[in-house]
């Protein structure tokens, strides 16, 4: 079940496995609005496209969302990423990486796919202007060799976007 | 999204409260500390001891005065100002905390510990709060009077973790109602537990919810191992949330030390004998003061020093900017491969413009017309002034790690004198060893004399450079200082030798005990006072000060050297006087000063 570019990562526990089926099939019966699931054979990544919200900076847009699960999903949160090009988003790193603290410190199980889409759909939604964060080259440049944003020690932003 | 605002809401309110709290605390300690400061002020030392060290009499008059505020201060420094936890002690200060917030205000054990550790453990900071907001603290700290949700009468309901329908007598909650089943609750216990002390504010799984997971729920659940995890960073966040409680920083020690704040020397010692500052941690350092301390530890870790070394010795090669020592030979210089490049050291410039022309190749005209030019003044004094202060650290540095190094031989000392030689002792010179302790007594007291001392080279150091009598009174000091603890280190371990290795019981053996408890006491008493003025800053010596103070010794030599004793009269006519307040007296003999209850005295038991 594992995909080439996660081999590093460990097979899903049997827990994660029941949960995120029942999470697949939850989703088919009751989508998140403007968001697509890609489907594949594959249930520890799950490819997800997202259309920006009609009257929003990103409206029309379309982006695509990469959600990698762990071993002991939903113990431990799952590795959410833009796939490149990211939306220009003051919380957005330009590799693709999400500043939004539900992903890292604030994961809780009794969070889902769904529940994580409608938050980043809403952080796109709250945004009134179009840019990559301060930092971005910096932090782009240090997370060469593939780091995964779980690793980065995140400082979250003002939540107000 | 609405519920997670309301979670960074809740976060900004508990940050601000924390900084309030800390600010209110701050100022209570820095009152103190001023009330503290004021205290210790004038004393005056004399220190005569001159041309008597080759009459072997057991004479000893390296005696410091003092006069009645260092009595004071000596008196509440021997009560101690600190407590020493073990676990159990901690443990049980825990337990009773706990118990006074779960019955004054009527909640469970459980809620009153989160509590307690919301507020740093401060039982009154937790009254305040609660009695003051009890709905904005419950709210805060996720303490819930009634269930989130209604409680249901289905038979069946879902885990919200897991998604798996269950009988709703196997599922559980926290007091907000939110239903998982055990399999979960386990799994996100476990993982809280593993992620370290976060686990101590474990709330309900559900996003929204915020209430708080008690010790009951962590022992009901939890692994043998994770509950001992969970105990022992309860245990932590007693000692480290508070602020007046700190661990014991020796390798392998578990007790904690309790400070009184603002009670006067932070230098505490622990049940494991490791001494240490309580306010810096780094080990004991009185008198220097702990600001001064992390520079000297900084200044020591090698880089900064590397860097002058650099800069004074070397220069960087004018092509690829490497620094280049040159040790000795000719000034034409060539850098290692693969830069290649030669270069006159003087000028720095090209060897191939060197020649006849220039001077010789031995001396350099441009360097000379230049550097009378100034050009090269910027650069070379620099390095000149690197190199000045690197000898000037070094000299420092070296006698404060000798020290150091003398410190620990002198503790191996003092351990294989408990060990071994005490005993051989007791039995050469058919002493009982409880007859001994005065060598014990001396040997600590060396081993603290040195501690003082090599801090006394820290001190030295920071001392400015352009007050020329402070530094002159405090190197007189100092020297004072290492030739006193010199004659004690001498006197305990040499002479102590024919004692250990005669045949059998020596006549002279009592004489040795007064000997050595008299250096050890007078020795005790000149590091206290040097301690104390020190700390004080050398404040009451004013240039005047130490004129007076150099001239009297010089009386004091005179006077000696026409055989008087009169030692009395060399001192500053204020600190003329043989009683103080507290009704010790020196003895008018030796000069030796006894305590009030005594009328002979302890050392040359001349009747007062």
């Amino acid at each position: 079940m594992t995909s080439p570019s996660a081999s590093s990562r460990k097979a899903l526990s049997k827990i994660a496995c029941n949960r995120l089926q029942k999470e697949l099939v939850e989703w088919q019966v009751n989508p998140p609005a403007g968001f697509k699931h890609k489907v594949t054979d594959n249930l520890q990544r799950w490819v997800i496209e997202v259309n920006g919200a009609p009257g929003t900076l990103y409206a029309g847009e379309i982006y695509q969302l990469q959600v990698d699960f762990p071993e002991h999903y939903p113990m431990e949160a799952p590795q959410v990423i833009f796939v490149p090009p990211a939306p220009l988003h003051p919380h957005i790193y330009s590799n693709g990486h999400i500043c939004l603290d539900i992903l890292y410190d604030s994961w809780s199980p009794a969070m889902t796919v769904s529940s994580i889409c409608i938050s980043i759909l809403s952080m796109l939604s709250s945004s009134t202007v179009k840019q990559r964060p301060a930092d971005n080259d910096r932090y782009v440049k240090n997370c060469k060799n593939g780091r995964s944003p779980k690793e980065t020690r995140w400082w979250f932003h003002d939540d107000k976007v | 999204m609405e519920s997670e605002d309301d979670m960074h809401d809740a976060n900004e309110v508990a940050s601000v409260e924390e900084e309030d709290d800390y600010y209110s605390g701050g100022e209570e300690e820095e009152e103190d500390m001023d009330e503290e400061g004021g205290a210790e002020d004038d004393y005056d030392y004399s220190y005569d001891y001159g041309d008597e060290e080759d009459d072997d009499t057991g004479d000893y008059d390296f005696i410091a005065n003092y006069s009645d505020d260092g009595d004071d201060v000596l008196a509440s420094r021997s009560q101690k100002n600190y407590t020493i936890l073990k676990e159990e002690d901690i443990q049980q200060r825990q337990e009773e905390d706990i118990t006074k917030i779960s019955t004054v205000l009527s909640i469970p054990r459980e809620a009153a510990c989160i509590l307690l550790r919301r507020y740093n453990w401060s039982v009154n900071n937790v009254h305040e709060e609660w009695f003051a907001d009890e709905e904005r603290v419950r709210k805060a700290v996720g303490i819930l009077e009634k269930p989130l949700v209604k409680t249901t009468n289905f038979k069946e309901a879902t885990c919200l973790i897991c998604f798996e329908n269950y009988p709703c007598d196997s599922l559980r909650s926290a007091a907000c109602a939110h239903l998982f089943c055990d399999a979960c609750w386990k799994a996100y216990i476990s993982t809280s537990i593993n992620d370290g002390p976060g686990c101590l504010m474990l709330r309900c799984p559900d996003p929204s919810c915020g209430a708080a997971v008690g010790h009951d729920m962590i022992n009901k659940l939890a692994p043998e191992e994770d509950k001992e995890k969970y105990r022992r960073y309860l245990l932590r966040s007693y000692v480290e949330d508070s602020r007046k409680i700190k661990w014991c920083p020796a390798p392998g020690c578990d007790s904690a030390v309790e400070y009184v704040v603002g009670s006067g020397s932070y230098d505490v010692t622990c049940s494991c004998l490791y001494s240490f500052c309580w306010n810096c941690t780094e080990e004991a350092h009185r008198p220097v003061d702990c600001e001064t301390v992390a520079k000297w530890v900084l200044k020591n870790s090698a880089e900064s020093e590397n860097m002058n070394w650099i800069l004074a010795n070397s220069k960087p090669c004018p092509k690829c900017k490497r620094p280049i020592e040159k040790n000795q030979g000719c000034m034409h210089m060539t850098c290692t491969p693969p830069c290649k490049f030669e270069f006159c050291w003087l000028c720095l410039g090209s060897w191939s413009d060197h020649g006849e022309r220039t001077g010789g190749f031995y001396a350099c005209n441009r360097y000379e017309a230049a550097k009378q030019e100034g050009v090269y003044d910027e650069a070379e004094r620099r390095r000149e002034m690197a190199k000045n202060s690197l000898e000037r650290y070094t000299h420092y540095y070296e006698r404060w790690a000798s020290n150091q190094s003398s410190r620990q031989k002198a503790l191996a000392d003092l351990h294989q004198m408990q060990s071994i030689h005490l005993e051989k002792l007791s039995e050469v010179q058919s002493q009982p060893e409880s007859q001994l302790k005065f060598i014990i007594e001396a040997w600590q007291q060396i081993v603290e004399c040195r501690r003082v001392l090599k801090w006394t080279y820290a001190y030295g150091y920071y001392l400015p450079e352009h007050e020329h009598t402070k530094k002159q009174f405090f190197e007189y000091l100092q020297g004072e200082a290492e030739a006193g603890l010199e004659r004690l280190h001498q006197c305990a371990e040499k002479e102590l030798m024919n004692y250990l290795n005669s045949d059998g019981p020596s006549k002279d053996f009592n004489d040795f005990r007064t000997k050595l408890a008299g250096l050890t006491s007078v020795t005790r008493n000149y590091f206290e006072n040097l301690v104390r003025a020190l700390e004080n800053g050398l404040s009451d010596v004013d240039s005047q000060a130490v004129c007076n103070k150099m001239s009297s010794k010089n009386v004091a030599g005179s006077s000696k050297a026409k055989g008087g004793r009169g030692k009395g009269s060399s001192k500053t006519s204020t600190s003329v006087r043989n009683t103080d307040d507290s009704g010790n007296w020196a003895c008018d003999q030796c000069t030796y000063v006894n305590v009030r209850s005594v009328s002979t005295c302890h050392m040359c038991h001349h009747r007062r």
